[in-house]
């Protein structure tokens, strides 16, 4: 399937790089948090980062999404190198993501929070938010179908109108999704979405990354449930102390002695 | 009668300035204390342009608005670079240091303050002419800022205010808000300014500093932060407090620091018993009330 918002024509799974870091450093003083780190995230592909805490993993999706700038490296989107950009500028070139505690916004409907999220947001502008009423009432109602559409999906549709901070941790957290869906950006970057997550919210959540990925989304997900990084992740990517120690397919991260004593400690 | 219209223009006068500071304090969750500032800069540049240059005052009003909200740039910028407490001593230094300009140069009549103004009206009737004119800004300004919140950029505004990362990693720009919500806020301020320099005929640079900066606070606290009408309540009840008390034909030693401490008691009170102020409270803290009446508010005054 062709994504026409990205200009990236998607063929069978994991052939087109999305997103590519190549040689990415950084450092906090003393603390190493990237080290050299080279990936690609491929169209249709879930991508596991495994890894223990400290390793660097939400590190990396900090400096892919711009909270914080890289040492040294380099990250293109498409055709765009996007390591030197703010934040806004690479949201709207297409990098997606979620937080691991959700950070919806509390004072504002569950719709808002998902309009927000649209592309090409009209009010974006303090003038044409104010002078270009019909043209901002047409874009706004057509966002608002979309994202009364992605809440059908994660099931929030009935909590439209409720303010954000009515939610449950759950619900929030599938906020956060269908708010990141709405830019139709063409990587998705999830970071724990399943921390304290079970049942219903669970299996929502895992199909809606599922058809995100059939529909030719490069996603990468930080995440510690075992469990759920061999369900949904084709490929695996074991990160510690800030270096890929591994890539490769996620059952053979598994059986690999070294990384399971790195992740879980090793018996003394 | 002569005295309530005279009081009436000043309560239109703080009404002008509390709605604009309520833009970037309660909307916009900036706590910038140099507001009055941008009056001060708009009164003397309206009235130097119309004495001095002889431009007609309605068009030197404007002037004076524009250039305000393009003397805001500076300060915008601050906001940028740091937050919160931090930002509230640098904006008070912007306030202080620009003061001091206005103090220390004579075109503006320095400390001796500036008179001669040209008025907007002559006449019998000016002041309730002034009255019914700044009437008419105020439900302008009124309107305006209710237009802009209910806007999608007052929705991305108080999502700012919540959490300006998470809004970021949207791709809405913070950078390019703030600038906007300040140039704004500054613009009204300096429309404000204008029209008092040509009311009163007479400005000194003591009206601008910190003592107005506090009164403007104490406005939009009580009167209830991010709500439309709330700071408009404000300053009405605030700018009546300290004409009661001369009614109290105190001596001069009790009635000048009780001002003080009166404003000092309702802040803190507000802001311990009823933070989301007099007229908040339906769903405080948000932006758009387009859902209004629905929800019971949450405590409003909440910064994320």
């Amino acid at each position: 399937m062709e994504r026409e918002a990205t200009g990236i024509a998607v063929g069978a799974a994991g052939v087109t790089a999305v997103l590519e870091i190549s040689g990415l450093c950084k450092a906090f003083g003393g603390i190493v948090v990237a080290d050299s780190i080279s990936l690609s995230l491929r169209a249709g592909e879930v991508t596991g980062l495994i890894g223990p805490n400290g390793a660097g993993k939400t590190s990396l999706f900090n400096l892919v999404t711009g909270v914080v700038r890289a040492d040294a490296g380099r990250i293109v989107m498409g055709a765009t190198r996007i390591d030197t950009l703010p934040m806004s500028e690479r949201a709207r070139l297409g990098v997606a993501r979620t937080w691991q505690h959700a950070r919806s916004f509390p004072s504002l409907t569950v719709l808002d929070n998902l309009l927000l999220g649209a592309r090409g947001y009209p009010g974006d502008s303090l003038l044409r938010s104010l002078l270009q009423g019909r043209v901002v009432r047409r874009m706004e109602d057509e966002a608002e179908g979309r994202a009364m559409a992605l809440l059908e999906r994660v099931r929030l549709a009935h909590k439209a109108r409720d303010l954000a901070s009515d939610l449950s941790y759950g619900q929030q957290k599938l906020l956060g999704i269908a708010r990141a869906l709405m830019s139709e950006g063409a990587c998705l970057l999830l970071d724990e979405p399943m921390a304290a997550v079970e049942g219903r919210t669970y299996a929502i959540m895992r199909s809606v990354i599922e058809e995100e990925a059939g529909q030719g989304q490069a996603v990468c997900i930080v995440e510690h449930n075992v469990g759920f990084i061999r369900d949904i992740c084709s490929r695996g990517v074991f990160m510690a102390t800030g270096r890929v120690l591994a890539d490769g397919p996620v059952e053979a991260l598994m059986r690999d002695k070294a990384l399971t004593d790195l992740y879980f400690g090793a018996a003394v | 009668m002569q005295y309530l219209v005279t009081i009436g223009i000043l309560a239109e006068l703080s009404a002008l300035l509390a709605v604009s500071l309520n833009l970037v304090l309660g909307y916009g969750g900036l706590l910038s204390v140099a507001h009055p500032i941008f009056y001060g800069l708009g009164a003397y540049g309206s009235a130097l342009l119309a004495m001095h240059a002889g431009v007609p005052v309605p068009v030197a009003v404007g002037l004076a608005a524009l250039g305000c909200a393009a003397a805001s740039v500076p300060l915008a910028m601050a906001s940028l670079r740091v937050s919160g407490d931090y930002f509230v001593i640098v904006s008070m230094g912007f306030q202080l240091g620009v003061l001091q300009i206005i103090n220390n140069i004579e075109i503006t009549g320095a400390t001796g303050g500036l008179s001669g103004i040209p008025t907007f009206a002559s006449g019998p009737d000016r002041s309730l002419i002034a009255l019914g004119v700044l009437g008419v800004a105020v439900v302008a300004v009124v309107w305006l800022v209710r237009a802009v919140v209910q806007s999608p950029f007052g929705r991305a505004l108080t999502a700012m205010r919540n959490d300006e990362e998470a809004l970021a990693a949207l791709g809405r720009d913070p950078v390019r808000m703030k600038m906007a919500v300040f140039a704004l806020s500054a613009g009204i301020a300096g429309m404000a300014g204008g029209l008092y320099a040509h009311v009163f005929q007479f400005l000194s640079p003591t009206q601008f500093g910190l003592e107005t900066s506090t009164a403007l606070l104490t406005m939009v606290v009580v009167g209830g932060t991010a709500t439309i009408y709330g700071p408009l309540v404000g300053a009405v009840l605030i700018t009546a407090v300290p004409q009661a008390i001369q009614f109290l034909r105190l001596p001069p030693g009790v009635s000048s620091p009780l001002q003080g401490i009166i404003f000092s008691v309702l802040v803190l009170g507000f802001l311990f018993l009823r933070p989301q102020g007099l007229m908040g409270g339906r769903r405080g803290g948000g932006g758009l009330d387009r859902w209004s009446g629905r929800r019971p508010g949450l405590p409003s005054g909440r910064r994320a």
